[in-house]
């Protein structure tokens, strides 16, 4: 269940992201997805763990590269979603290499996948949501949203990691 | 890199671009990102509280029989979403049945149990502890901890079955045994004649001697049979065990120490054991079961060691066997302790030498080719010559050829003579 999940995730995003360069015209750049959706395979063939990462990182540049450029946005976020699914699955099929035989790794993996399936849908929602609503930031408030969020995450993240007192 | 800070770093090269370049769609574009770090966050696991038991069903086997361990796990904690539980096991264990590892969801106040088997080769094999790692569904964020659960195994070396062993040392103990003890008394074999005592049976009476005599008459005395000390020294060194390849002589002595411990034991004898290798690991005397399980234990720690001052077994602590006892040295031998041997014997001991015969045995895992046949020759005519030198210092000496069963070579030359030999003195 998981090994269809983690390759229909890696397909949509890859497909996504090259689907979308190619049709605006950026055909190197889509040969180049495409290439690294490839390679993306073979590791995944070759338990190659490490690659989901890099894969990760390229996803999310090559998402924001796409918005930059004036790619469609919705394209963009399913490109990026897609790669952020295919590393977590990756990791997580590892997780379940672990487990014996007789463990119930269905039971594990319909809650992973219900998880993850409710934070893609409202990640694509929020994110498609967040494009949809725009507006001009000067300098000054930018750089107070830096600080802020900055401050913000990290304080959060901090709170969490001590277990939410 | 750890999965949480990649996906931070991300997140805040996202808002940075997008603040930086005013580009509203990039801040847009790290929001399922931040949900999802979020997601993990937020349900990272607490603190691991769980209660381990772990219970093998037994605690010495023999040899590759599998042995099962149970492993019982209480969550007296807070629920773990996804917790990954492995028994560290050394590596020389080698699992039959079941997994040693187990990747589970343990609610609160849940209880999981499993058993697997395993089995492994002679050794004492600890089980430390338990090693747990609990992490949310994402994987984000991970606890681990290492749960103290002191097991032990001992897998004994197999224990060859002899029937008796004839060793006759100078000096016995003073309670009843089966040695022949030197001495005139009760017991079964001849062993001289004297004036008739009164108290004699008249069946002892030797009516030919006192034929001889008008005025006395003579009974037959008879040898007493006693118990006796037994000190049994195991060769562990490298240098006489260790040969191409990696093959070793050493579990074969391993064995034929273990079979002569329980036959020493089964007969009543006093019985000590001395491995020599890296270090001395001295079991002390004692009789019976207890004995017999400690030297066992000893055996299954046993293993070969190199060493600079026990090289050769000059280092044989004497002091620690009895004056005259019975000393039984269970070594393929090196040229080199040929005068540690002839020493023993001069100090009063009785000496037997178990020695494993090393080319036989290197020789069988040889290719059978004209040098080969050769070099055997060359080492066999040195091996014959020390043996001849420790049979000429009356050491008594067994070559075994480990491919044939050890039980069969020591009733074949060790074993109690017939009567008939024994009666006209065939016996040592």
């Amino acid at each position: 269940m998981s090994r269809i999940a983690l390759f229909g995730s890696l397909v949509l995003g890859i497909g996504a992201l090259t689907l979308s360069f190619f049709e605006g015209g950026y055909v190197m750049i889509a040969q180049a997805l495409g290439g690294f959706g490839l390679l993306w395979v073979v590791s995944q063939w070759r338990h190659w763990t490490w690659f989901s990462a890099l894969g990760l990182v390229v996803s999310v540049i090559a998402g924001a590269g796409g918005l930059w450029l004036g790619l469609p946005m919705g394209w963009m976020i399913v490109g990026t979603l897609g790669g952020l699914l295919t590393w977590d699955l990756t990791e997580f099929t590892r997780r379940l290499r672990f487990a014996a035989p007789s463990d119930e790794v269905s039971t594990l993996e319909r809650a992973h996948l219900a998880r993850l399936t409710i934070i893609a849908t409202l990640g694509v929602f929020i994110g498609t949501a967040a494009m949809l609503v725009q507006f001009q930031l000067t300098f000054e408030w930018a750089v107070l949203l830096v600080l802020v969020a900055a401050l913000g995450i990290t304080q959060l993240v901090a709170w969490l990691r001590r277990g939410g007192e | 890199m750890r999965r949480s800070l990649l996906l931070g770093l991300l997140i805040y090269g996202l808002i940075l671009s997008g603040l930086i370049m005013l580009r509203g769609e990039l801040l847009a574009l790290s929001l399922p990102l931040v949900l999802y770090l979020l997601g993990g966050l937020l349900r990272a696991p607490h603190e691991i509280e769980l209660k381990v038991e772990r219970t093998l069903d037994a605690e010495r086997i023999g040899p590759d029989e599998p042995v099962a361990v149970t492993i019982k796990i209480t969550n007296v904690g807070r629920s773990l979403e996804e917790v990954l539980i492995e028994d560290n096991l050394s590596p020389q264990l080698k699992i039959q049945d079941g997994s040693a590892r187990h990747l589970l969801r343990l609610p609160k106040g849940k209880i999981a149990s499993w058993t697997y088997k395993v089995s492994g080769p002679r050794g004492y094999y600890s089980f430390p502890s338990i090693h747990v790692v609990s992490s949310d569904h994402l994987g984000l964020v991970g606890r681990e901890q290492t749960i103290s659960t002191p097991g032990q195994l001992f897998i004994l070396p197999p224990v060859i079955r002899l029937r008796h062993i004839a060793i006759r040392p100078r000096r016995t103990r003073v309670y009843s045994g089966s040695i022949p003890a030197r001495m005139g008394g009760p017991g079964v074999e001849f062993f001289g004649v004297r004036e008739y005592q009164t108290g004699d049976s008249p069946r002892w009476i030797n009516w030919r001697a006192s034929a001889h005599h008008s005025t006395a008459l003579f009974s037959n005395e008879f040898e007493q049979e006693r118990v006796a000390d037994v000190g049994i020294v195991l060769d562990g060194r490298i240098r006489t065990n260790l040969f191409g390849n990696g093959q070793s002589l050493f579990e074969h002595s391993v064995t034929a120490t273990a079979a002569l411990a329980d036959a020493f034991l089964a007969q009543g004898n006093r019985v000590s054991l001395l491995q020599y290798g890296q270090f001395l690991q001295w079991t002390l005397p004692g009789y019976g079961k207890l004995q017999r399980e400690r030297i066992l234990q000893a055996l299954a720690h046993a293993e070969t060691g190199g060493s600079q001052i026990f090289s050769d077994l000059s280092y044989i602590p004497t002091q620690m066997f009895p004056a005259h006892s019975q000393v039984v040295l269970v070594s393929p031998l090196h040229e080199d302790d040929l005068d540690m041997l002839i020493q023993l014997r001069a100090r009063g001991y009785q000496v037997l030498v178990i020695s494993p015969d090393p080319v036989a045995f290197e020789l069988s895992g040889l290719p059978m080719d004209k040098n080969s046949a050769l070099a055997a020759r060359i080492v066999r005519m040195e091996r014959d010559l020390l043996l001849q030198r420790l049979q000429r210092a009356g050491i008594q000496l067994l070559n075994w050829d480990v491919s044939k069963p050890f039980d069969k070579v020591v009733q074949g030359h060790l074993g109690r003579p017939p009567a008939w030999m024994r009666a006209v003195g065939g016996i040592l």
